[in-house]
């Protein structure tokens, strides 16, 4: 109610010195380390930063919902200038007054959607509590409100979604009823943490667009915390790029992504896969930066690169050399033919789980896949790729049609000649911190393959491949006795590429293989992986949801939806001439951070206020 | 829902019938002969032979399963004669021959030592077993949710730790130590406190006629419920543990909820499905007699019953007690699968 009116250029929060350290046993992390920056009204503030860098700590610090007793803010003060109380410090105050602010006040969205909603309770009655809970309304009249809230949260049928449990609605609905949530005290601010990480490309356009659009409207302002770059320059006034609890660099969206001045900003600028060009390395952050003596953050002194601009430029790859490469590739046999396949997941129901009806996971799909080509298999959740992977290495079994792998059926293949396929055929999961056994060192994980598929005579030679395998995807062999959770995310989807190459397959399936991981990460194992494609030379199929990320490592590219086959082509092709309706949605709906549009935004934004 | 629960009970008809067959076939290969049993070491081969025609133990098994289903089965077939109307108690539906087609409440036989109905027996000491294991669960289910609870809030405290620490002693104690130990302490040593004695029943005979005598219940309660209790809080505990650290409980503490409220309310509903889980199946086997507890006390109930027939080699009583308890097992199973439908609607999909 509070948060239209007050003066424009006033702040509302203050953050200054702000300290945050987590305590273990054996040592202090610097979660938050002297971090300062205010937020005026109606305005966004953009918090980039990869894992562990300290941004979502410093949404939670700003909340107070830090997890206690391991996590403590020992420094620094919180200012917020609250409508009704004027300037408070939040560090200061207690916990009952900061369940006052909480919701009503500040009010925070999650990450994750799925399950940052109470699956016991209905969509309408969370929201409805955080109204009856700040606001002196009857229940009759919080029902209203939230299905006004619902409405303008833009969810389809309002009235049966407030009766609706969690695991009813989609993902991104459920993300709007989050954002009704927020919303639902009027906010003077609002922190949003990742809020469309966890969802489509599509969704998150229209996530971004709604949440743009009640910003306008309610005048409030928005902490938004994200690792893309992208998705950046589409709602933030001002960005604050963080690494390792500090703050390295802050300005205009459009001073950031125009002339970067940290090295790190630079870094995380140029590694993003870029849709509009082919690049043949991209360039990780450490191109631009490395730690001098003392171990703060300088310019790479012998740097190949100056600027974003040159390192893009460098790597460039004409159009002459792509022709070159496609015509090359079509010249021999197909390695892997699939034809009409089908997978059908029954829906049983009744007394005796009766058959009534399937889902076409993958309903009618023929393809070729040329050897050393890398065939993009790009989709929005839900739409196939993943059980159409699993389905070509008889994970799954198929309901119909045939997969051809060097010119033989393999779609019957059983037993022991089953086993000898998988040797030649492997898969790179999304989840790398699932996908390996926590209680299995890191070379046994890799010799298992061997050892089971009898590559190699004797445990010995295939401890000394197994080292080998480690150095080629840049670890050490000192880390051949470690266990999974010693690594980072990136470090173990390392392991898992090993372990793939371990059999020397010829054909590899990535499922999703760096979805998992933040963008400058992601960089360094696209990169490895197309190193690894020449050296080993191995014919693949790439699926992510990610266009930008398909696109760069593959020749074709083949858009799958509601299990079908959109279209396939050449991925040049498919970026700038997409035939279908779909294909052009999708290719729409990806944040591009390209300058002109930034400047537009902030034009607008500048002429609305 | 209605074919949900259709469903429950069909597949429980289906375990009841497995249970019918393995304890009519286990108890056939016990060694030990039942006529002697009833008839005593002295009497002559022909007495023996005419008791065991009468019983229909001299046909062959399969048979004796036949006619002991036909006995069971609500809609069944006999001879059309006097006696067998007398006692089954049946209605006549249509007769064919001299065969007559009934319906009947299912016949469970008489007991091979007393010729009471096994349906009588079983009834009468329902009632000793039901309150025991109903006060016992109840005990159990109210402490321990709420020592569990009060253990997760504050994780690693000295309450916590002495919960945990108390509780595991009270997982490892054998229930006849246990039971022995109270007994005599409580009701021996201390009787003149508590006011308790070592044995006793729930309803007493005196001058003016039965009595309900609560205190009896007590300790014999008290000592079954131990185990499930401590059961009880290390499952809360670690149920709400996993329930605190979710999104969904920091979007409520995001929403300016006061502590208090949040953990009965978001927290609490979440956390306690494993532990209704728990919580039936113990009170599903401690109504199949809580054997231990039944003979320290002195109480009178199905365990008592059961184990006294074993020994007797009674067979239709302990047809009898066991397939009621298996009933009892199903029954419960089905009313958990409903009420976890009900406190979770993720369950309701399938």
């Amino acid at each position: 109610m509070s948060a239209n009116g007050g003066k424009k250029d006033e702040f509302l929060l203050d953050v200054r010195n702000l300290k945050t350290y987590f305590k273990s046993e054996d040592n202090i992390v610097k979660a938050v380390d002297d971090v300062s920056f205010q937020l005026k009204r109606g305005e966004t503030l953009g918090i980039v930063g990869e894992s562990g860098s300290g941004k979502s700590v410093t949404a939670l610090s700003i909340m107070k919902l830090v997890p206690n007793p391991i996590g403590q803010i020992v420094g620094g003060s919180i200012l917020f200038n609250s409508p009704d109380k004027g300037i408070i410090d939040l560090t200061k105050i207690s916990e009952r007054e900061m369940q006052h602010e909480r919701g009503n006040e500040i009010s925070m969205i999650f990450q994750e959607p799925m399950t940052s909603l109470n699956p016991v309770y209905t969509c309408g009655d969370q929201v409805m509590e955080a109204i009856l809970l700040h606001q002196k309304l009857s229940k009759k009249e919080a029902r209203q409100k939230t299905i006004e809230l619902f409405e303008k949260a833009k969810l389809p049928r309002p009235s049966d979604i407030f009766d609706a449990y969690p695991h009813q609605i989609s993902g991104g609905q459920k993300q709007r009823v989050m954002i009704a949530m927020a919303m639902s005290c009027n906010p003077s601010v609002l922190i949003a943490d990742e809020p469309t990480t966890a969802l489509d490309v599509t969704v998150q356009s229209r996530i971004l667009e709604l949440m743009s659009q009640l910003r306008d409207e309610n005048n409030m302002s928005i902490i938004f915390i994200t690792h893309d770059l992208g998705v950046i320059a589409e709602i933030a006034d001002r960005v604050m790029v963080m690494y390792h609890g500090k703050v390295v660099e802050s300005g205009t969206t459009y001073d950031i992504f125009n002339n970067p001045q940290h090295p790190y900003t630079k870094g995380l600028l140029a590694c993003r896969p870029r849709l509009d060009m082919k690049l043949r390395v991209l360039p990780v952050v450490s191109d631009f930066m490395e730690k001098d003596e003392s171990g703060n953050i300088v310019e790479k002194k012998d740097h190949k690169f100056s600027s974003v601009g040159h390192a893009l430029l460098y790597n460039f790859v004409s159009e002459d050399e792509i022709k070159d490469r496609q015509d090359d590739l079509k010249k021999k046999e197909p390695h892997l033919k699939v034809k009409d396949l089908q997978t059908y997941f029954p829906i049983s129901k009744g007394l005796f789980g009766k058959v009534t009806d399937y889902v076409k996971a993958v309903d009618n799909v023929s393809f070729d896949v040329y050897p050393g080509e890398t065939l993009g298999l790009v989709g929005e959740s839900g739409c196939g790729k993943t059980t159409l992977g699993r389905t070509i290495l008889r994970l799954i079994e198929p309901t119909g049609g045939d997969i051809y792998f060097e010119g033989k059926s393999i779609k019957d293949v059983q037993g022991e000649d089953l086993r000898k396929l998988r040797k030649d055929m492997q898969i790179i999961f999304q989840d790398p911190y699932s996908s390996l056994n926590p209680r299995m060192t890191v070379g046994e994980a890799i010799i298992e393959p061997m050892r089971v598929n009898g590559v190699l005579d004797s445990d010995f030679q295939r401890r000394r491949r197994a080292v080998e395998l480690l150095e080629t995807v840049s670890l050490s062999s000192k880390q051949f006795e470690r266990y999974p959770h010693e690594f980072s995310g990136g470090q173990r989807q390392r392991i898992c590429i090993a372990r793939a190459l371990a059999l020397n397959p010829k054909f590899i399936i990535c499922d999703e293989s760096v979805s998992a991981l933040d963008v400058s990460v992601q960089a360094q194992v696209l990169n490895l992986l197309n190193k690894l494609k020449e050296d080993f030379n191995f014919t693949s199929i790439f699926i992510s949801h990610d266009l930008s990320v398909v696109k760069f490592m593959s020749d074709r590219i083949l858009v799958m939806n509601k299990g079908k086959i959109e279209e396939i082509g050449y991925a040049e092709e498919i970026y700038n001439h997409p035939q279908s309706e779909y294909t052009k949605k999708l290719i729409n709906s990806i944040p591009k951070g390209d300058l002109a549009a930034i400047r537009n935004a902030m034009l607008k934004r500048s002429q609305g206020r | 829902m209605i074919k949900f629960i259709s469903t429950r009970f069909l597949y429980g008809f289906l375990v009841l019938f497995g249970a019918l067959i393995v304890v009519f076939f286990l108890f056939n290969v016990l060694p030990g002969d039942p006529v002697a049993m009833m008839a005593g070491q002295r009497t002559d081969v022909s007495t023996r032979e005419a008791i065991t025609r009468e019983l229909g133990l001299d046909q062959p098994l399969p048979v004796q399963l036949g006619y002991y289903l036909n006995d069971l089965s609500p809609v069944s077939i006999h001879k059309n004669t006097e006696a067998n109307e007398k006692n089954y108690e049946y209605k006549k539906l249509f007769t064919v021959n001299d065969k007559v087609v009934v319906v009947k409440y299912p016949y469970l036989r008489r007991s091979f030592q007393t010729n009471k109905k096994v349906s009588e027996i079983i009834f009468e000491n329902l009632e000793g077993t039901f309150w025991l294991a109903f006060a016992a669960m109840l005990f159990a289910t109210v402490f321990g949710i709420l020592f569990g609870m009060m253990a997760s809030v504050k994780p690693n405290s000295l309450l916590d730790h002495s919960t945990i620490s108390l509780s595991v002693l009270g997982i490892s104690a054998p229930p006849f130590v246990m039971g022995a130990l109270i007994a005599m302490v409580f009701g021996y040593y201390l009787s003149d406190y508590t006011g308790l004695n070592t044995s006793g029943q729930l309803w007493e005979d005196d001058l003016t006629g039965r009595k309900l005598v609560l205190k009896n219940l007590i300790l014999p309660a008290f000592t079954l419920g131990l185990r499930p209790l401590a059961i009880i809080i290390q499952l809360t505990r670690s149920s709400m543990l996993d329930v605190l650290s979710q999104d969904y409980i920091r979007t409520a503490r995001a929403k300016g909820l006061r502590y208090y409220k949040i953990i009965l309310k978001h927290a609490l509903k979440n956390a306690l499905n494993p532990v209704i889980t728990a919580v039936s199946g113990w009170l599903a086997s401690l109504m199949a007699g809580a054997f231990f507890i039944e003979y320290i006390f002195n109480w009178k109930g199905i365990g008592s019953v059961t184990i006294d027939a074993v020994y007797k080699l009674d067979f239709p009583v302990v047809m009898g007690t066991t397939l009621f308890v298996a009933l009892v097992f199903i029954v419960i199973n089905i009313c958990v699968d409903i009420l976890y439908a009900a406190i979770d609607p993720r369950v309701r999909l399938h």
